[in-house]
């Protein structure tokens, strides 16, 4: 399977902390990796070094054949990073706001208008979308996000906790829409969540990461063999209690 | 066409309802107080050109008669500069306030009983003023009735002790003003025919727009930045927008020109706010100082003939200067905004650049700076904003080299201010580190139950 990304050594040290510490995986085309992990493990760490939000102390990514350290401009093109608990500009309008972010990727007024109609499909908030986003539930606010993250065609989708703080309808719609975006268009995720349940029903591979290392790598059902657990809680317990132990 | 768009949802974010509603107000608030200070002004011309003398004489005697004689004789007299209505009150008792209001009035002279023995035994006699105080307005309290009866029972006493002594009409006159000054004023090499306190009024009434656009201006840019960075930090938009395919140049460029553009919009509707009010203000007051001075030149001609009119190339300096205040503005707030990911902390984050803009604003009003002492001229100009207070007075009395030098100073404190800002924008910093007063260790503290290393705490 051709890669999408390549996280080789990826490391980041900050005064006192070494937040993430030699990190390498991959992600194929249409994949969805999950990063899963405690607080402060270094999850969102690598997920802001991929997005080049932050400079790694020592190791690369390489994202659609583009490095993060020598080309991060070409790896924003490639991709999309919806934070954790994002918010939106609330004094703007629906609309407006993914005209805004559009017009941040493409320059084509004809591939603007493409991929506001492409987000105004994922997002199904309708007329809503003439309304400023202050008026908006959080769950609304998550599906605007998430059209906004997806309407360009990223190469690579980086969700943060995409359903944190999601009622379980707003969650399910919301993991459906990202299982489809990768099984029908091929689309790639990297996600981190600390849902377990989510992460078995979305994602193709997982990466247990704690205390900025990453421990482990592979398929839900696969991890969940090698350890000899019911489900990917147990799996998740045992990884970080035997890191614990070393 | 990338930072159109950053530009344009910048400005948007800026230039809302409620800005708008304020600025209208602004306008409306000193149209008004215009009104309010012309209509009061004009009252109290009004009142010091119709004055009222209300009298009493308890002394009744024939000096004292012929003083009320010369006083309602005032009224006739063409060549009087005080056209006065004489009321004779009859009063008894020392119930001032009773007396006043019994006859409506709001002053009154009293001439008490042995007024005229005093005078005859070559001592000063006693003279009585009420006046009744209404407010602690400066412009309600002015009558200047009592003023006028003082002053003409002086001029008769002197002029009856001037008779006594045989002194004739013009030895009199000469003896009452033994001068004629006429006074002159020199500002660098060139010199007028007029009194330095006229030039100086008009001056202060020119020069006391420019500090409180300054003065706006500063806070107003500072603010709008600060809010504009540490809201995207604290929504976490800005994680988005700079993961989106534009540089960090880009995003930070297009937040400081709309926030100057915005500063600019707001100074202006506040220079013709406070144009409109204090055309409302001073229009009579300066006509009425250089008449009195009964010059031969007005006020506006003296400041030709002494260089203090401000040319073209003067305005255009005073433009490049506060241009650069903006620039350092924006630089700082880039820099205290990138620090704060939470919105209570703005206020408490504008305090420096408040008090770096309220300092010399305060002390360039109450004294003249070059005239302080060494250690406090040095820690005044040390601030960079002093040089944007200074500028006016500084291009006036030809200081040009203070100018240029506070020019220069303002320039480098602005290149190293953005140096910082830019390295803090490009860096990881801008995510990770928090300047929250008072919150951080009660974040830490939280975190350290509950055995968490957070990158933020990194």
């Amino acid at each position: 399977m051709e890669n999408v990304l390549e996280v080789k050594g990826l490391t980041k040290q900050y005064t006192k902390v070494l937040a993430a510490d030699n990190i390498s995986f991959e992600i194929g085309k249409g994949e969805i990796f999950a990063l899963i992990g405690p607080n402060g493990a270094g999850k969102t760490t690598t997920i802001r070094m991929i997005s080049t939000l932050l400079t790694p102390t020592a190791g690369d990514a390489v994202v659609g054949g583009h490095s993060i350290i020598s080309e991060p401009e070409k790896v924003r093109e490639c991709i999309t990073y919806l934070p954790d608990e994002a918010g939106a500009y609330k004094n703007m309008k629906g609309i407006k706001y993914l005209q805004f972010m559009a017009g941040l990727f493409c320059s084509d007024l004809e591939e603007i208008k493409k991929c506001i109609d492409r987000a105004k499909e994922i997002c199904q908030l309708g007329d809503r979308l003439n309304d400023k986003i202050g008026s908006y539930s959080r769950g609304m606010i998550r599906k605007l996000l998430l059209a906004r993250a997806v309407m360009t065609k990223p190469q690579l989708a980086i969700l943060d906790e995409p359903t944190s703080g999601l009622d379980v309808i707003n969650a399910l719609e919301i993991r459906k829409t990202i299982k489809r975006l990768s099984h029908e268009e091929g689309m790639s995720f990297l996600l981190s969540s600390h849902n377990m349940l989510e992460i078995e029903f979305l994602s193709d591979r997982v990466g247990i990461i704690t205390k900025g290392h990453l421990m482990v790598t592979g398929a839900a059902d696969e991890l969940k063999q090698r350890y000899n657990a019911a489900n990917l809680e147990e799996v998740f317990e045992r990884v970080v209690k035997q890191n614990e132990v070393h | 066409m990338k930072f159109i768009n950053l530009l344009k949802k910048e400005l948007s974010e800026l230039v809302n309802l409620q800005m708008g509603i304020g600025l209208i107000a602004t306008v409306a608030i000193f149209m008004i107080l215009g009104g309010v200070m012309k209509t009061t002004i004009n009252d109290a011309v009004d009142s010091s050109k119709k004055v009222t003398i209300n009298i009493c004489d308890r002394d009744n005697t024939d000096f004292t008669d012929g003083i009320m004689d010369a006083m309602e004789s005032v009224n006739n007299d063409p060549d009087s500069n005080i056209s006065a209505k004489v009321n004779i009150i009859e009063c008894e008792g020392n119930d001032y306030a009773a007396i006043l209001a019994d006859n409506d009035i709001s002053s009154l002279v009293i001439i008490p009983e042995g007024f005229t023995a005093a005078l005859d035994n070559k001592e000063q006699p006693e003279l009585i003023s009420v006046s009744r105080m209404t407010s602690a307005a400066t412009m309600s309290n002015i009558d200047s009735g009592s003023d006028s009866a003082i002053e003409l029972i002086e001029q008769c006493i002197s002029s009856t002790i001037a008779a006594e002594t045989g002194m004739d009409e013009e030895q009199y006159k000469l003896m009452k003003k033994p001068v004629i000054l006429t006074e002159n004023t020199v500002v660098d090499n060139k010199d007028a025919r007029i009194s330095p306190d006229n030039i100086l009024s008009k001056i202060m009434m020119q020069n006391m727009l420019l500090p409180i656009i300054v003065f706006v201006l500063i806070m107003l840019t500072s603010q709008m930045l600060m809010t504009a960075i540490s809201n995207e930090k604290i929504d976490k938009t800005l994680e988005t927008l700079l993961s989106a395919p534009i540089s960090r140049l880009s995003v930070i460029g297009a937040k400081m020109l709309a926030a100057a553009v915005v500063a600019l919009l707001n100074a202006a509707v506040y220079m013709f706010a406070f144009s409109v009010f204090v055309s409302g203000a001073t229009d009579e007051v300066t006509e009425t100082v250089s008449s009195a001075a009964g010059t031969s030149i007005t006020v506006d001609q003296a400041m030709e003939q002494l260089g203090l009119n401000l040319g073209f190339t003067d305005y255009l300096l005073i433009g490049v200067q506060l241009f650069c205040t903006i620039m350092i503005c924006l630089s700082v707030s880039i820099i205290l905004g990138a620090l704060i990911d939470d919105a209570k902390n703005v206020q408490n984050m504008l305090m420096p650049i408040m008090m770096c803009a309220m300092v010399p604003y305060i002390i360039s009003m109450l004294a003249d700076i070059n005239s302080l002492p060494m250690v406090f001229r040095v820690i005044v100009y040390a601030i960079p904003f002093t040089h944007t207070f200074t500028a006016v007075p500084n291009l006036m009395f030809g200081n040009n080299m203070l100018f240029l030098g506070g020019l220069i100073y303002q320039i480098i404190v602005f290149l190293i201010c953005i140096f910082f800002a830019l390295r803090l924008f490009m860096s990881d910093k801008l995510l990770t580190v928090s300047l929250n007063i008072g919150q951080k260790s009660k974040y830490k503290k939280k975190n350290r139950k509950r055995g968490i290393q957070s990158d933020d705490e990194a």
